[in-house]
């Protein structure tokens, strides 16, 4: 596990990759209410090594860099990240949703979110 | 002619539950191609997190209807690995041969519903799920259960296995890899199945490490990776098995590993059964309203899936999950359909679709 710098996201996974780290797994988060994890899962096929590189985002204004530049199998992970945690997703274009088919319910995923709760907002 | 657009979905027989493609033609050639998915959507993440880890299994079957074994493997063994419960070596055993035939059931059901997207109307269909037939009768007389089995429970399963488990099990072995010679007599003479699979929808090796794609996918595409061989777990360390591989990569490479891996489950099949023990327990922990407690330490845990690499991350609370987050591999797979439909021909879309053998509830979750 390598907790790493939003700002240095983009460097270390650049680096991980020279290294070897040519496959991403998954990117996914976990929201713990006080922050959320960012987890990049990131894989070498010729060593079979696998490491997780995890970035730390606070609740309210959560925003990440794309890192479809570096590695293109996370295209559709961040896409389901941006509409189950509400985080944006810098470097990206809005576009249509991926999983949802409605509108109205943002961040599913969170915490916050219950389900069969009228009064939740819009984070 | 200028580029027309052409909506197929999100009901059509050859998608595998509810997916729509956004396809723009040009005459009859394909320039480019949107999958729509999460017409399947329902939250299981989410459903997860507020259910007892016990409760959560029959969920998972429904992540995969194909295999539904897998994903219930893949989700107990997490929560094995979190409560720190070991599974009994006979089990583990009978896991393994469970396991396997639940690879053959999928893929043989894949080969079925393949040949009749490819126009090998309806034989090879009927061949396949005969077998298949005879698969799941197998699981049934192991779990009670036709398609759900439900049967794992944590460091065993839910039984004793029946009696003549193992006799049965090499039979079924012995007859399935008997007509493995019968499909590929069938389909590799079929100058028709050559010609609409082969070289349609090459996805080179560079480009299917690239989009993430995985299990049978990315080995037709040349690369040695198998999670029973690169991170064994039971007792595949101990069993000598050959991981597939092909470097055309193409659908009728994707076809050939398929089904050089069932060979290879019956050999993994019958050597656990030669090597299980002949008495022992398999029983695990019996339901109860409350489970053994979890470590709150985060887990990852991944498995060869009859589709790919699956993976579960999760944080475990005491009694509940925190956070499960399942990696699919038919998620990254179908994220490879758009390369691999450029400038193929419209009938093309559904070989390369089918050859991807994708399930939309395992997608969308």
């Amino acid at each position: 596990m390598l907790e790493i710098q939003k700002e240095a996201l983009l460097k270390t996974l650049e680096s991980k990759k020279q290294e070897g780290y040519s496959y991403l797994k998954k990117v996914t988060a976990v929201d713990y209410v006080d922050r959320l994890e960012v987890l990049y899962f990131i894989y070498n096929p010729a060593s079979h090594a696998s490491e997780t590189v995890k970035v730390r985002l606070s609740p309210d204004k959560a925003m990440v860099n794309t890192v479809v530049g570096i590695y293109k199998a996370a295209d559709w992970h961040e896409r389901e990240l941006a509409e189950m945690f509400g985080i944006a997703i810098k470097g990206r274009k809005a576009g249509r949703l991926l999983l949802e088919k409605w509108n109205g319910v943002e961040a599913p995923l969170r915490k916050g979110f219950v389900w069969g709760n009228k009064e939740y907002k819009r984070i | 002619m200028p580029t027309m657009q052409i909506n197929v979905g999100p009901i059509h027989p050859s998608t595998h539950g509810v997916l729509k493609l956004v396809v723009d033609v040009d005459g009859d050639t394909v320039k480019r191609v949107e999958p729509h998915i999460g017409f399947l959507h329902r939250g299981v993440e989410k459903l997860v997190e507020t259910r007892m880890y016990m409760q959560s299994p029959s969920y998972m079957e429904k992540l995969d209807y194909v295999a539904p074994l897998s994903w219930d493997e893949l989700f107990v063994s997490a929560v094995e690995k979190a409560t720190k419960i070991e599974v009994k070596e006979r089990a583990q055993y009978a896991r393994m041969v469970l396991l396997e035939f639940q690879r053959i059931a999928s893929h043989l059901l894949w080969l079925g519903t393949f040949c009749n997207d490819m126009g090998q109307m309806f034989t090879a269909f009927m061949w396949a799920f005969r077998d298949r037939a005879r698969v799941i009768k197998f699981l049934e007389d192991v779990s009670g259960s036709r398609m759900f089995y439900v049967n794992l429970r944590l460091g065993g399963l839910d039984r004793e296995l029946p009696p003549g488990f193992k006799e049965e099990g090499l039979e079924l072995a012995d007859y399935i890899y008997d007509k493995i010679h019968d499909y590929r007599r069938l389909l590799e003479d079929d100058p028709i199945f050559i010609e609409r699979t082969r070289n349609v929808g090459i996805l080179k090796l560079e480009d299917a490490i690239e989009l993430g794609v995985s299990g049978p996918v990315l080995r037709a595409s040349g690369m040695k990776e198998d999670v029973r061989a690169s991170e064994p777990y039971y007792f595949y360390n101990k069993i000598h098995f050959k991981v597939p591989t092909q470097t055309r990569a193409d659908s009728l490479a994707r076809y050939r590993v398929r089904m050089e891996e069932i060979v290879e489950s019956v050999r993994i099949i019958k050597h656990a059964l030669n090597m299980m023990p002949e008495k022992g327990d398999v029983k695990g922990l019996p339901i109860k309203l409350l489970g053994p407690n979890a470590n709150p330490d985060p887990i990852t845990i991944s498995r060869e899936l009859p589709r790919g690499e699956g993976m579960i991350y999760m944080v475990p609370d005491k009694q509940k999950p925190y956070r499960l987050s399942m990696r699919s591999p038919a998620f990254a797979n179908l994220q490879a359909l758009s390369k691999l439909c450029e400038g193929v021909k419209f009938a093309d879309i559904f070989t390369i679709l089918g050859s991807l053998d994708i399930v939309l509830a395992e997608i969308d979750r």
